[in-house]
């Protein structure tokens, strides 16, 4: 037994006196730059889909349920909150929030679902954001299924019925 | 003696066999052998030229030149040169001469190499599988090329049991793992027992495989694999990313900006303090000292906040991308950090000077798990451990990479080989680390943080990086490929080569002081396991002769003792 080594010790345990923090009873503020669960903008984005090619998580997911609506899926499962579509948004329209008390039974409250109105080109049939969404509902597409009548067939719909990519996986843990 | 020398000294010996050689820089050394010539190669790189084992890769390089390719990683520590010894495998006959009784450090990697390609290596004396479970059909390789990532084969047999040995005779059983208190992760050691001496072993790991190599050669592109990498391992996560991101870089050619370079530098010796005083923290948990295991933790917290400031989170830093860093560091967040580090070396200096006169823990570990010079070039042994023996090999000064060539720090040694040694040097290695912050962040000057990356990175060049992480030596393969993403990344981290050599270090050790004398590596089993697929592996230790110990001491050439699979 040595006794100045065990006098340290109590002295070094002493000094630090009481550390523990009343989490969670009291909030604990997190610092500014804080990477916490990522926030989608409908309103400013584009629909360029940066973001989900970027993902290294492969979360964030961009499909055209028609011509002119384009829907970009949050899926937050196995998000890693590394800020990358964040970083590499050109409209800033994803933040990382400083949310970070996330867990919850249900997956899907952590989806985030953007229904975004693209306008498509009467020549070519691509996809470009309109000014706003009233204009965007005004334009008509090109790839028409039924040239005759000019009916707008929504292509992309039945594929995505019962997709596993687009329905929200069941992980229901109660 | 730089990469030149190197090379004549070997073409002298073995000008036949080297078929031809690569010296992109003054410290990296690519060369191309027959096969047949790689274990008198070896030999000589090992044994002659005193060079230190890294790792064995295999890699299916068949949709590209028509052949396997295996390759052994070697670091010339004093010359400063990475060597990669590499050999093609016809694809109709994939098998390769081994290394391991020339080179027993080698034996995981090899038995690895043939679990996952499919490359027999010939001659090595102790073929069970490593890395693949009991149940998984034979010729089945996952690394190989032909294999989707998401395949489960059909006669996979989940639920068949494992095959152990039978325990020498006089020896009971006594399973420790794959859950107990002082393993933070799924290992599991069978450890044979007369009385209370443990005698040996058989170990079984890989039970924490996460297919993160194959998903970087098949799913992942160069700047998604950083994030990936960093999740190899939950304490030396920047470690990986900043290996990956450099191997990208030495592959290609690239060179990040100066202010990119201190950056990471100061992350990882963040990281590297996190750990240590971790560490010592978990250590004397592990003796039952838990007074000083709270107050390490304690002292560690400000830490944890300061990387939460400069980078977000805690602990998944998300700092490198390839050619340069994300984050970056204010005149603010610097003194923030300055203040921290302050704090710190006064709280630390009281801890170590109770720490080291405490008769306690210095009676709990002295002596205990020795590894001596010996056991760690044998084995291959790094970091913390190998410095606790006396042999004073860091790769912050031997292969100095990002800022370290900018810096003044001493490499921290012992010479008691034991767990008391390593704690005292991870001990000191704290100020080291402290003072290499300080003098980063005094070199700082305003400049980009990323290097412009234009146009598309060029295929099939070989990539070598070592990073000194916390515990020892992590080192990082790579071949660059198409679909912006590379062809074969191979992680060996720290654990991989210091797991291999704890048999010898338990042995004949009280069955109570096998606990710290695990923990004294430091084990990381996430890191080790990385790797391919599914999930367990199979892998057993041999006993020991006192006989073999001796041998292993002195290596006779020729002579059989490196049948020595220190598992």
């Amino acid at each position: 037994m040595s006794l100045g080594a065990k006098l340290g010790e109590a002295l070094v345990c002493l000094r630090a006196g009481r550390v523990t923090l009343p989490y969670p009873a009291a909030p604990r503020p997190t610092p500014e730059g804080f990477r916490g669960r990522p926030i989608f903008d409908a309103d400013r984005c584009i629909g360029c889909a940066g973001c989900a090619n970027n993902c290294p998580a492969r979360e964030i997911l961009v499909v055209d349920l028609c011509q002119e609506v384009r829907i970009l899926q949050y899926l937050g499962r196995r998000c890693t909150y590394c800020g990358r579509c964040a970083e590499v948004c050109p409209e800033q329209a994803i933040t990382m929030s400083r949310d970070f008390e996330t867990a919850s039974p249900r997956i899907s409250d952590l989806r985030q679902r953007l229904e975004i109105f693209m306008g498509a080109c009467q020549r070519c049939g691509r996809c470009f954001p309109e000014r706003s969404p009233l204009e965007s509902l005004k334009l008509k597409g090109y790839r028409f299924d039924d040239i005759e009548s000019e009916r707008w067939v929504y292509r992309s719909a039945a594929f995505l019925d019962g997709h596993p990519l687009v329905e929200d996986v069941p992980i229901d843990l109660d | 003696m730089g990469p030149r020398e190197i090379l004549n000294g070997l073409r002298a010996a073995h000008g036949e066999g080297i078929q031809r050689a690569d010296i992109p820089s003054d410290t990296r050394l690519y060369l191309f052998v027959d096969r047949g010539a790689l274990p008198s190669i070896c030999r000589t790189v090992f044994r002659d030229l005193d060079a230190r084992y890294v790792i064995s890769i295999g890699a299916d390089d068949r949709p590209y030149s028509g052949s396997f390719m295996v390759a052994h990683d070697f670091a010339f520590d004093r010359d400063h040169v990475l060597c990669s010894i590499l050999a093609d495998v016809p694809a109709e006959n994939p098998t390769v001469p081994s290394i391991t009784p020339d080179v027993p450090a080698a034996s995981w990697a090899e038995r690895e190499i043939r679990d996952l390609v499919g490359i027999e290596p010939e001659g090595h004396r102790y073929l069970k599988r490593l890395v693949l479970p009991d149940g998984w059909p034979e010729g089945v390789h996952p690394l190989r090329k032909d294999f989707a990532w998401d395949t489960v084969p059909e006669d996979y047999d989940e639920d068949r049991p494992f095959r152990f040995d039978d325990p020498p005779e006089g020896c009971t059983v006594v399973p420790f793992g794959p859950f107990h208190p002082t393993l933070d992760e799924p290992a599991h050691f069978r450890l044979y027992v007369e009385g209370e001496m443990v005698r040996g072993c058989e170990y079984r790991g890989f039970m924490a495989h996460r297919g993160i190599e194959k998903l970087a050669e098949s799913v992942l592109g160069y700047n998604d694999i950083p994030f990936m990498a960093e999740r190899i391992c939950g304490i030396c996560g920047c470690v990986h990313s900043v290996a990956y991101c450099q191997a990208v870089e030495s592959a290609v050619g690239i060179k990040p900006p100066p202010r990119a370079e201190l950056i990471r530098t100061v992350m990882l010796e963040i990281e590297r303090l996190h750990s240590h005083l971790l560490w010592v923290g978990l250590a004397c948990h592990i003796v039952g000292f838990d007074t000083l295991f709270m107050q390490s933790f304690r002292i560690r917290e400000p830490l944890m906040w300061i990387a939460e400031r400069i980078c977000g989170n805690r602990k998944t830093y998300g700092l490198c991308l390839v050619g340069g860093v994300r984050h970056d560091i204010t005149p603010e967040i610097a003194d923030e950090l300055r203040g921290v580090l302050g704090t710190l070396t006064s709280e630390w200096r009281d801890v170590v000077k109770a720490v080291s006169r405490d008769r306690n823990i210095q009676s709990r570990t002295e002596g205990i798990g020795v590894a001596d010079p010996a056991l760690v070039k044998e084995m291959g042994i790094i970091g913390p451990v190998a410095r606790a023996a006396g042999v004073a090999m860091d790769v912050r000064k031997d292969h100095p990479y990002a800022a370290y060539d900018r810096v003044h720090f001493r490499v921290i040694t012992a010479s008691g080989c034991d767990v008391w040694s390593r704690v005292l040097v991870r001990m000191e290695e704290v100020f080291e680390s402290v003072g290499i912050i300080q003098q980063c962040l005094d070199h700082l000057e305003p400049g980009p943080l990323q290097s412009p990356l234009d146009d598309m990175l060029p295929v099939g060049r070989i990539g070598l990086s070592s990073v000194e992480a916390p515990r020892g030596e992590s080192h990082h393969f790579l071949i660059t490929g198409e679909n912006n993403r590379p062809r074969r990344w191979r992680v060996r981290a720290p654990t991989y080569q210091n797991l291999q050599g704890v048999p010898s270090m338990i042995r004949d050790q009280r069955l109570a002081d096998m606990t710290i004398a695990l923990g004294s590596i430091d084990p990381c089993f996430s890191c080790t396991d990385r790797l391919e697929t599914v999930e367990i592996a199979t892998g057993k230790l041999q006993m020991w002769s006192p006989e073999e110990i001796a041998t292993l001491a002195s290596p006779a050439p020729g002579v059989s003792t490196q049948e020595v699979h220190c598992r």
